[in-house]
């Protein structure tokens, strides 16, 4: 008993029956054993998140190649993304990618996230198998997601579609699905959707589950059709789930480099660079240019913070109802 | 005998009305739209898996060139390959040491942190709260360059262990957000009744919470496991060596070779994605009913 931390507490605990120090009325009654079960979530959010937040900042007001001194150049790094002659091209080309991979994978994936949710919402036999399989793309690895893909999209008659295309089809031409700058950010964006959609499912799914069936049936006395009910009752419902997974969808998507990487590395021709990959080529991969790759991530953070600030509202208000 | 045939019954008529086509029902059209809706979104969703599948049996002749959708004959050449021949049984392990450690490491904070939150009185707990939440919604790729510069300096860097530290990142956050809001749901006169009894504050919490929490801990590690298991990112920032690498760099690579060896590739992504299929699909009724609040999947 005694050899088991924290038991040294009790006496504070007991104090509670007496009136309280002074010291207990500032910080709280269980202040002392309470800061000390925090103190690993502490470290950390502060040592592996707070931490390199700050160093990213710091960093990109740096020129800092790797495996040399760095140099602080102030907002030197700023101006080469948003104005220079080197890198503005390239930097704006990422924001319009990254806008465009971003809003078509969030919109389609909610579309069919919706059409998904309210058929699995039926009843019917084999509806726990069919929620089995429609979820399986989200339980998969995304980086094994993404070589099938690229072995499914693949330039040669061996690749999956363009083997259908000409077997079955008749046709003669091979589609180069990764390495035509027309097609390459759409055929990126469908793996996004393929792999995401079951999320938005799942989400709309069990807020569905929550929606009172009494509304469906006032409604279908009142003779109202299978449209009516949905714009009425169900979209309403759903519409925090709807804002939060959108979100939420939106903060991973936009920063996910894995789709990109494993398919087209950005190419061709920067057609599918967002900004994570740019950030990954600029301070990684070539250049080595740690300075001026933070500077990317930094300057898209701002995008972010609003759906931070919305989210976290929303989350702690739902924190009681697990 | 009587009471299982009546029960369905009750069960399935007020379920039945509140669904949207429950008017449609007998209409035979619900069932049509079921019927080809779900159709297509089977055929999309299964199509790439299929071909995994077909794709790692096939003999290398029905691969490039007399290529065909089914094999001609089943193989195991490829699953053979890449269990014998490649590193992928060392990545497999150093994926499983990895996942396992981060979700341990992870539930541990979790749950002193979320007893911490839920059941003690001091002041800073909705800072604390709000900070964990912030954590949790800030992308990775933010952090990804300032991590790689100080990840250089580090002693445990280029070693699968490193990654561990690393996954903290995402895992700690996300199980504590998660733990919070099932301690929520355990009522407190269970646990004032131990506190009369004189039991500790940490045994009340591994007495008491954890063993009625266990299923819902279950799941935040199956979650945090499954996570580990599949990020690709800090592992190909961080890892160099052959025998450190997890599964998804060390597959990657298979690809980035001269040889796109699509056989053995895709019969080690069948065997990599097995660990969060199996996790996903035992914990399928959890996933659905008691995760809300959007605390996912990173």
């Amino acid at each position: 008993m005694a050899a088991i931390p924290g038991t040294e507490r009790r006496p504070a605990l007991l104090r509670t029956a007496t009136p309280r120090s002074a010291v207990s009325r500032l910080l709280g009654r269980d202040w002392r054993i309470a800061w000390l079960f925090l103190l690993p979530l502490l470290l950390v959010l502060v040592g592996l998140v707070t931490y390199p937040f700050i160093a990213g900042i710091w960093l990109s007001l740096q020129r800092k190649v790797v495996g040399e001194p760095a140099a602080w150049v102030g907002l030197q790094n700023y101006r080469e993304l948003l104005v220079g002659e080197q890198y503005a091209g390239t930097f704006w080309n990422s924001v319009r990618v990254s806008l465009t991979y971003t809003a078509t994978a969030i919109a389609v994936k909610l579309l069919l996230g919706m059409a998904m949710a309210l058929m699995l919402n039926e009843r019917f036999r084999g509806q726990t198998l069919m929620r089995a399989v429609l979820f399986l793309p989200w339980a998969m690895p995304t980086i094994i997601v993404a070589l099938t893909w690229r072995w499914i999209y693949d330039g040669s008659v061996a690749g999956l579609i363009n083997f259908v295309r000409v077997e079955y089809f008749g046709q003669e031409e091979l589609v180069q699905f990764l390495a035509d700058p027309k097609l390459a950010l759409w055929s990126v964006v469908t793996v996004a959707i393929w792999q995401g959609t079951p999320f938005f499912t799942m989400m709309f799914l069990a807020a569905m589950q929550a929606i009172p069936g009494e509304q469906y049936e006032a409604a279908a006395l009142d003779g109202a059709n299978v449209f009516r009910r949905f714009a009425d009752i169900t979209l309403p419902s759903l519409a925090p789930a709807i804002t939060i997974t959108a979100l939420l969808s939106t903060i991973w998507t936009a920063n996910s480099i894995n789709f990109v990487f494993a398919l087209t590395r950005g190419g061709p021709v920067n057609a599918t660079m967002t900004f994570p990959m740019l950030a990954y080529e600029v301070g990684i991969a070539g250049a080595r240019q740690l300075g001026l790759a933070a500077a990317v991530s930094v300057l898209f953070f701002p995008v972010f913070i609003v759906a931070i600030y919305i989210l976290t509202k929303r989350m702690l208000s739902t924190e009681g109802r697990a | 005998m009587a009471t299982t045939m009546a029960r369905p019954a009750a069960v399935r008529q007020p379920a039945a009305r509140r669904t949207l086509g429950a008017r449609l029902r007998r209409t035979g059209v619900r069932n049509a739209v079921l019927f080809v809706g779900l159709g297509i979104f089977t055929v999309w969703t299964l199509f790439p898996i299929l071909w995994i599948v077909s794709t790692s049996l096939k003999p290398d002749r029905d691969l490039y060139r007399k290529v065909s959708l089914l094999p001609s004959r089943i193989t195991n050449a490829h699953y053979v390959e890449v269990l014998r021949e490649t590193p992928f049984p060392t990545y497999f392990r150093n994926s499983f040491l990895v996942a396992s450690a981060t979700t341990v490491i992870a539930m541990v904070v979790a749950v002193l942190a979320a007893y911490a939150m839920t059941r003690l009185s001091f002041r800073g707990r909705g800072f604390v709260a709000r900070a964990t939440i912030v954590t949790y919604l800030i992308p990775p790729a933010l952090l990804f360059i300032p991590l790689f510069q100080v990840a250089q300096q580090m002693p445990f860097t280029g070693q699968a262990a490193g990654l561990v530290v690393i996954y903290l990142i995402f895992a700690v956050p996300f199980s504590t957000w998660l733990a919070i809001s099932y301690f929520n749901t355990i009522p407190s006169d269970l646990e004032d009744a131990a506190m009369v009894d004189g039991a500790s504050r940490l045994r009340s919490l591994f007495t008491i919470f954890v063993p009625l929490a266990l299923p819902a801990l279950a799941v935040i590690a199956l979650f945090t496991f499954t996570h580990a298991w599949n990020e690709f990112l800090f592992a190909l920032l961080l890892i160099g060596r052959d025998s450190q690498k997890t599964v998804p760099i060390g597959l990657h690579e298979f690809v980035n070779g001269d040889v796109f060896a699509w056989g053995p590739l895709m019969a080690g992504s069948l065997i990599a994605s097995l660990p969060p299929v199996l996790i996903y699909v035992l914990a399928q009724k959890w996933v659905v009913s008691g995760l809300g609040g959007g605390a996912i999947k990173g």
